[in-house]
């Protein structure tokens, strides 16, 4: 028995790397996403979430990945085919993980793409269901760095649209910038992206200020 | 071997999950160990790899393969090809999947999954599928039909939140102004029926007078979907001759929220509920026009200016695979004025009093294997007091109309829907004064049985097959009505459809109160469509022709009990309705415009000959514009209403429906302004220019000295209309930015 606890110190030591196949899975997909190759992580990350169905990442990822990449999309057919896929593949994730706040923050930027690409048409529409989202991810995890922030962000845009003024959003923006700082995602390959930009954004709007 | 990767996925989820103790970490650790050990040493691999194009050759790049339930797997290059190993071996099942393609699914032994070439199906539910749309104008959110957006309703300029406004500035209607009801394609407004998450409205409209136009009974913002078709319908409605509008509560509502309204004429207060599972919705109204009356009188002389109120709830549950809507409305409405009439000295004297209630409760659920049910039903009690002159009529509806409905998808190319439904009807009417008491009615029963298939060859290609079956108790007739409909897509952005169409319809109330020994009327449509919609650009344009037969005919002034009646009428109707919209090429506006011609002629009721009614004038054309400006926070919007001439009939000159008024104009404005997220301040005036329209003329009974009727114009009670609203929403997470701002 003692000897073979050695050996499996050893072979411990030996290789950190030792990965499960999902952490090696998922290692790798997150390797592909940050060399651009973003369409290969999120078919990887598909194939892992149909391989692993009790893990709300992998679904995730492929929604969160179709999400981002609308921001930009001009072409309607596909944002809209984007989107839907998303969707689906968030409705999964919400399956195996209820209560989820980063799942909710997601569906709120799905929808914040829908208006970003036209306002107009569905601005009427899902802003309410995005401060609505935000509020209920709030309410599960005030202190996630991504919700405070996305929060935040919303609100302030949505003033600066009605030529609010703006700065009292900022005290809150700052703090949602210093969570990205102290706050440990919840297990590995847990979200934990969306600093920078957070910064980015509270340089930005509350320049003045600083 | 698969016992020992058994071993390490159960494991490996403990690690994740819990604490693990020693005895498992040693476990975890020699199974870790074969596992990383084992694949270099004992596992063969195989080679996966082969082609995926389209099926006219073209490679698909990005498209994702795999083998199913494992990890197994790579996305395709440029050329379309694909290569990965696996250590799996046996049947396996390959999985090819792509945005917008139908997924493929190959099992085989891995040993023989080598230069597999695939050729994936377009998915026919994507996007660029053809649609059907002969006939139908869809508003929705992310619908490609959609011509009219929900907003649409209350930022359009001429409708002042009426959504039977909106769809007036659609083509195929024609502009009868002092009704507000829905003509369509030469129909009169009692061929236009309403349903409400698929069941029927009995009484859509509030009740009114002579030249007072009407508007519908329900509030927008409760409806997420409309549809409004001017022919060629699906086989699931019937009893419209010549259209179905067709209305779909929201199922979700966003957040509880209040909504407070204050108006020139009235005011409104809502309030939603929001639960996990279920939500609640109440909406409120009073109306009074008796202060903007005192401020601007009209041509009437009121004695109880209009007033009403109204109430109306959803109630919504989701259950695990359904949802159940629960929708009830109420309202009452009256007023008392005397109008001029160039037969009586002292005018006509007019009374009403109206009560009104509308229930319906539907379930749409999912009973698994691409079966989908809806079940639903609807009762409507409506009550009118009337006095006309010293006449006192007291009439009394109960309609109740209950719907099953079946839809099976088999695949993605052929789906059917069938059902039955039931409509009765309970009419009583009491009249009376001084020389007259009578009482009388008649009970309606009309059962009806439909079946439709939806069959999609490909993208490009679709067709949509139907019947519908009715029995009518009270005529003990049996009609069947087939349909038919074609999409043809005729290039990416454009396409072809052809509808055909019988339509049955029992006589009206106002007929079927009096003589019961009546058959159904009927209409035979043919719709030919051509649609190009693309960079939120829309231009459709229909041709159609509409057949009528068997209409009701009778031979007194008024409709009454001493009139011979038959169904010995028929006529036609046929035109085109052009429609474009476009927010695209000006920056901030969107615009529509709409034209339809119409050539109608019908012998119905009392008319000697056939001729075209006064209902159905020959051109209409719309202008709907919306200009959104930023740094105002604002929008305006302007509408322009044209229509030809409606005809009328010239006593001192021989003919019947012989000559025609003038053309009606009116240019309408309205501004949105957006005081904050939650408050908005609204106005609109309804023919801002002031044209003075005459929709008819009224001819005295007997001549004048000189042996010549006289004539009294028609003119709409006022010539403008103005309008002030104050909207304002209370929600939970709006509230913070709101009370700071005050």
């Amino acid at each position: 028995m003692k000897q073979l606890i050695i050996i499996a110190l050893v072979v411990c030591s030996f290789s950190a790397s030792a990965q499960t196949k999902y952490e090696k899975g998922m290692t790798k997909a997150f390797d592909l996403w940050k060399s651009e190759k973003q369409w290969e992580a999120a078919n990887l990350f598909e194939r892992i979430a149909q391989a692993e169905p009790d893990e709300w990442l992998p679904p995730f990822y492929v929604a969160q990945i179709n999400i981002l990449y609308s921001f930009n999309e001009k072409d309607e057919e596909k944002i809209t085919a984007q989107l839907k896929k998303a969707q689906d593949f968030l409705n999964d994730a919400k399956a195996i993980s209820k209560e989820n706040a980063e799942i909710l923050v997601a569906q709120a930027q799905l929808y914040t793409a829908w208006v970003v690409f036209d306002g107009a048409k569905y601005g009427m529409n899902y802003s309410p269901k995005i401060a609505q989202t935000y509020q209920e991810a709030y309410n599960i995890e005030p202190e996630n760095p991504r919700v405070a922030f996305g929060k935040v962000e919303w609100d302030l845009g949505t003033a600066r649209w009605f030529g609010q003024d703006t700065s009292k959003f900022c005290e809150d923006l700052a703090a949602a910038v210093a969570l990205f700082e102290t706050y440990e995602p919840k297990g590995q390959f847990y979200p934990q992206g969306g600093g920078d930009y957070a910064k980015q954004s509270l340089e930005q709007n509350c320049a003045e200020k600083e | 071997m698969l016992r020992f990767l058994l071993i390490f996925d159960s494991s490996n989820k403990i690690n994740q999950k819990m604490k693990v103790s020693r005895k498992q970490l040693t476990l975890i650790i020699i199974t870790t160990l074969l596992a990383v050990i084992l694949p270099y040493s004992l596992l063969a691999q195989t080679t996966v790899s082969g082609v995926v194009t389209q099926k006219n050759g073209t490679p698909i790049l990005g498209a994702n393969v795999y083998l199913d339930g494992t990890y197994d797997g790579a996305s395709t290059d440029e050329n379309g090809q694909f290569n990965f190993t696996t250590e799996e071996t046996g049947v396996q099942t390959l999985v090819v999947s792509f945005v917008s393609f139908e997924p493929f699914y190959m099992a085989a032994d891995v040993s023989q999954m080598e230069n597999v070439a695939v050729i994936l199906k377009e998915d026919v539910n994507s996007l660029d599928t053809v649609v059907i749309s002969a006939g139908t104008f869809e508003a929705g959110d992310n619908s490609k039909v959609s011509v009219l957006k929900p907003l649409d309703v209350v930022t359009t300029a001429s409708a002042l939140g009426d959504f039977v406004g909106a769809l007036q500035t659609l083509p195929g209607t024609t502009t009868v102004a002092e009704d507000g009801r829905l003509f369509v394609r030469g129909g009169d407004a009692g061929e236009t029926q309403i349903f409400i998450d698929g069941i029927r409205v009995f009484t859509p409209y509030t009740p009114t007078t002579n030249n007072i136009p009407t508007r519908g009974r329900y509030s927008p913002f409760l409806f997420d979907g409309i549809t409004f078709s001017t022919g060629g319908y699906s086989a699931e409605f019937g009893q419209a001759l010549s259209s179905v509008l067709l209305l779909n509560t929201i199922d979700e509502p966003d957040q509880d929220k209040t909504d407070i309204g204050i108006m020139s004429v009235g005011a409104t207060l809502g309030n939603t509920q929001k639960w996990e599972k279920s939500s609640v919705s109440f909406n409120g109204a009073y109306i009074n026009l008796a202060p903007y009356i005192a401020a601007i009188p009209d041509r009437n002389d009121w004695e109880k200016p209009f007033e009403a109120f109204a109430g109306e709830s959803v109630f919504r549950r989701k259950f695990e695979k359904g949802i159940f809507k629960f929708y009830a409305a109420f309202d009452a409405t009256n007023f008392e004025l005397t109008q001029e009439d160039i037969n009586l000295e002292d005018g006509l004297r007019f009374k009403l009093n109206n009560k009104n209630l509308y229930t319906n409760a539907s379930y749409s659920g999912d009973l698994g294997e691409s079966w989908k049910v809806l079940a639903g039903g609807s009762f409507t009690h409506a009550n009118n007091d009337l006095g006309i002159m010293d006449s006192e009529i007291n009439d009394t509806e109960n309609s109740a109309h209950f719907k099953l409905k079946f839809r099976k998808r088999f695949s993605n190319r052929f789906k059917l829907n069938f059902g039955a439904e039931q409509f009765l009807t309970d009419f009583t009417e009491d009249f009376q004064n001084p020389f007259v008491e009578a009482g009388y009615g008649f009970n309606n029963g009309i059962s009806a049985a439909f079946a439709e298939a939806d069959l999609i060859f490909s993208r490009k290609f679709a067709m949509k097959l139907g019947v519908r079956g009715e029995y009518s108790d009270l005529f003990g007739q049996f009609t069947v009505s087939p349909r038919a409909s074609v999409a043809y897509k005729t290039g990416k952005s454009s396409q072809l459809s052809v509808a055909y169409g019988d339509f049955y319809q029992q006589p009206l109330n106002e007929i079927l109160k009096f003589e019961q020994d009546l058959e159904a009327q009927m209409t035979r449509h043919y719709i030919l469509n051509y649609q190009y919609s693309a960079n939120n650009r829309i231009f459709r344009a229909e041709f159609y022709r509409k057949e009528y037969d068997q209409l009701v005919t009778f031979d007194t002034e008024f409709a009454g009990f001493e009139s011979n009646y038959a169904n010995n009428g028929d006529g036609y109707a046929q035109g085109v309705d052009i429609f474009w919209r476009d927010n695209n090429s000006i920056k901030s506006v969107d615009y529509w415009v709409s034209y339809s011609y119409l050539d109608s002629e019908r012998k119905y009721r009392n008319f000697p000959i056939e001729a075209t009614p006064s209902f159905a004038n020959s051109h209409n054309l719309s202008v709907v514009g919306k200009y959104f400006v930023s740094d105002w926070k604002s929008q305006f919007g302007i509408s322009y209403q044209y229509g030809s001439g409606r005809t009328y009939t010239d006593p001192n000159e021989p003919g019947f429906l012989q000559k025609q008024t003038r053309d009606f104009n009116s240019i309408s404005f309205n501004w949105a302004y957006l005081i904050s997220q939650q408050k908005i301040l609204y106005f609109s005036v309804n023919n801002l220019l002031g044209f003075k329209n005459i929709n008819g003329y009224q001819y005295a009974d007997t001549p004048n000295v000189n042996g010549i009727f006289d004539r009294r114009a028609l003119r709409p009670a006022a010539d403008q209309f103005f309008f002030v609203g104050f909207f304002w929403t209370i929600s939970e997470d709006g509230t913070d930015n709101q009370l700071d701002n005050l």
